[in-house]
């Protein structure tokens, strides 16, 4: 069973449902007990129940510092998201000494690893010739493709994320040390899921992620004491921000959910195969947008231009034959025969019309549709809905 | 072959504004049964080339959609004129009388009905000035 990054709070939760309205896929439903559940197979981590949430009922957990000890040597991955949030390229190495402080043998900056997966997007895409390549540097993206739209999967580009070929790299260069730990700060809780704890996911190479708004406290207090040369590379910089990221006739790059939902909606259609390439962001303003980033998303976009002046716009190479990685459909099979299928869902549109259609989420279910299937499927009863339980008190009342 | 699921949607002539939506539901609900991806792609396609057909070209008319039981998909978009004058024209890649406001829009490209034919299992097209009739059918895999 797959575990949501999005953990649940009971205690300051105030039962307002806005976060299971909230939600792009259904995942989260108010069981009996008037607690919020979250369906792991289904959630995406894209965070949007978590910033609808006004009493701080959802967080996205990651990792701890105190793993640190636990490894004979241990390394900090650094995105570029971290590095967009300084100003200058001092700053970004003193961000760097002062992760460092915090109990690492080493800091990596894999900004260069970002750079080289988006010019082999680029490469991919120029050279694909079934239509339009989809990137997949985020997960909220990869994971929405690959449950709610099956059609798009084969256009998926099959390279897997930035922080799971640094740490590929970075265990290979480090194998002499003995248990290396690898660490990777998270500017959003979809990428906490791509390590082995806390979400005990063994797949991935990456080792411990962590959010980078739980650490961010611990990291000031060393800000300004020092610096630790940053090469950060400026195509990885540009990578994660999609105002910077080329802009050609045939690329379409675009950020925040309702605008990617239109655009695989479009795609779904073909209205789309002028593009060669969808470079897509779930969040707005692209990673530096990310939720688990603190401050202002609009200031870091643009931090790109003075980190310009300092930073290398040289690419290292990448050991290629391991960074492709393919996206399959994360859909149960479906056992069912077409005509089970049917039945179910002619039933499903019968229950639909005896609902009053307001999709208000007061049965704890986000819209009449599920309440719908849940009767089909005999969990629930009519009686569950608390509009047509209102209309049979009103109507008791009049007789 | 019995209609398990019959659905209706009225298109009017020149709405712009709304145009996809009808095709946007048809998607869903098919996603919903769980047709083969491969089969719905073709039929998203041929299904929004027909809407449009139905906002730019005509003057506005009905999508009727059947599931039969046999899992075989039926479109039949039905308008209401002005007719196609000839139709061995208009099934030519490239040929269209789409209006201006229409092609500054993006639409209009003259590979409607090609594609339409092309991606269906079965095409059936009848025209008058009364009307055209375009019956469309996709079956589980091609």
């Amino acid at each position: 069973m797959r575990k949501s990054a999005v953990i649940y709070t009971l205690d300051s939760c105030v039962k307002c449902l806005k976060c299971v309205r909230a939600c792009p896929v259904s995942a989260l439903t108010m069981n009996a007990d008037s607690r919020i559940e979250i369906d792991g197979e289904k959630c995406l981590n894209c965070a949007r129940c978590i910033t609808t949430c006004h009493s701080k009922g959802l967080l996205g957990q990651g990792s701890t510092l105190e793993d640190i000890p636990n490894y004979d040597y241990s390394i900090c991955m650094v995105p570029p998201a971290l590095i967009n949030v300084c100003s200058t390229k001092e700053e970004a190495d003193e961000m760097m000494y002062a992760i460092k402080q915090l109990g690492f043998d080493e800091v990596v900056d894999i900004s260069p690893v970002y750079g080289q997966i988006m010019n082999e997007y680029f490469n991919l895409a120029d050279h694909y010739v079934e239509g339009t390549m989809i990137t997949s540097f985020c997960p909220v993206v990869n994971r929405y493709i690959q449950t709610k739209y099956p059609m798009l999967l084969d256009n998926l580009a099959p390279i897997n994320y930035p922080s799971e070929i640094a740490a590929k790299m970075i265990r290979e260069q480090h194998k002499d040390k003995g248990n290396v730990g690898i660490f990777h700060c998270c500017e959003c809780e979809a990428l906490l899921e791509l390590a082995k704890y806390p979400y005990l996911n063994e797949e991935y190479e990456t080792d411990h992620a962590l959010a980078i708004v739980d650490i961010f406290p611990k990291i000031r207090k060393h800000l300004k004491e020092n610096k630790m040369k940053c090469d950060y590379n400026l195509q990885g910089l540009q990578s994660v921000n999609p105002s910077m990221i080329l802009q050609k006739e045939n690329y379409l790059i675009a950020d925040g959910f309702e605008k990617i939902t239109n655009i695989l909606d479009l795609a779904e259609f073909d209205m789309l195969k002028d593009f060669k390439l969808l470079y897509l962001f779930a969040c707005f303003n692209g990673c530096v947008g990310g939720h688990l980033l603190f401050g202002n998303s609009y200031l870091y976009r643009n931090n790109v231009y003075p980190l310009t002046k300092n930073g290398s716009s040289e690419v290292t190479s990448l050991p290629f034959d391991d960074i492709y990685s393919d996206f399959i459909s994360l859909n149960a099979e479906d056992k069912r025969s077409f005509k089970e299928k049917m039945a179910f869902f002619a039933k499903v549109n019968e229950q639909l019309e005896k609902l009053p259609g307001y999709d208000c989420s007061a049965c704890g279910l986000q819209t009449c549709r599920i309440m719908a299937e849940e009767i089909a499927k005999g969990n629930k009863t009519l009686d569950h809905c608390h509009i047509l339980a209102l209309a049979k008190e009103k109507e008791n009342e009049t007789t | 072959m019995n209609s398990v699921i019959h659905e209706k949607y009225t298109v009017a002539q020149d709405d712009f504004a709304n145009a996809g939506k009808a095709s946007s539901h048809i998607k869903e609900h098919l996603k919903e049964i769980g047709v083969d991806p491969q089969v719905l792609r073709r039929i998203a396609v041929a299904c929004y080339e027909s809407e449009i057909n139905l906002i730019i070209h005509a003057y506005g008319g009905d999508i009727n959609m059947d599931v039969f039981d046999d899992g075989s998909i039926q479109l039949v978009f039905k308008d209401k004129g002005p007719g196609i004058d000839d139709i061995e024209k208009a099934m030519t890649p490239g040929f269209s009388t789409a209006s201006e406001k229409a092609r500054s829009m993006g639409f209009g490209a003259g590979m409607g009905l090609p594609n339409i034919k092309r991606v269906s299992d079965e095409f059936d097209i009848q025209s008058s000035p009364e009307g055209t009739t375009i019956t469309l059918l996709f079956r589980e895999s091609k």
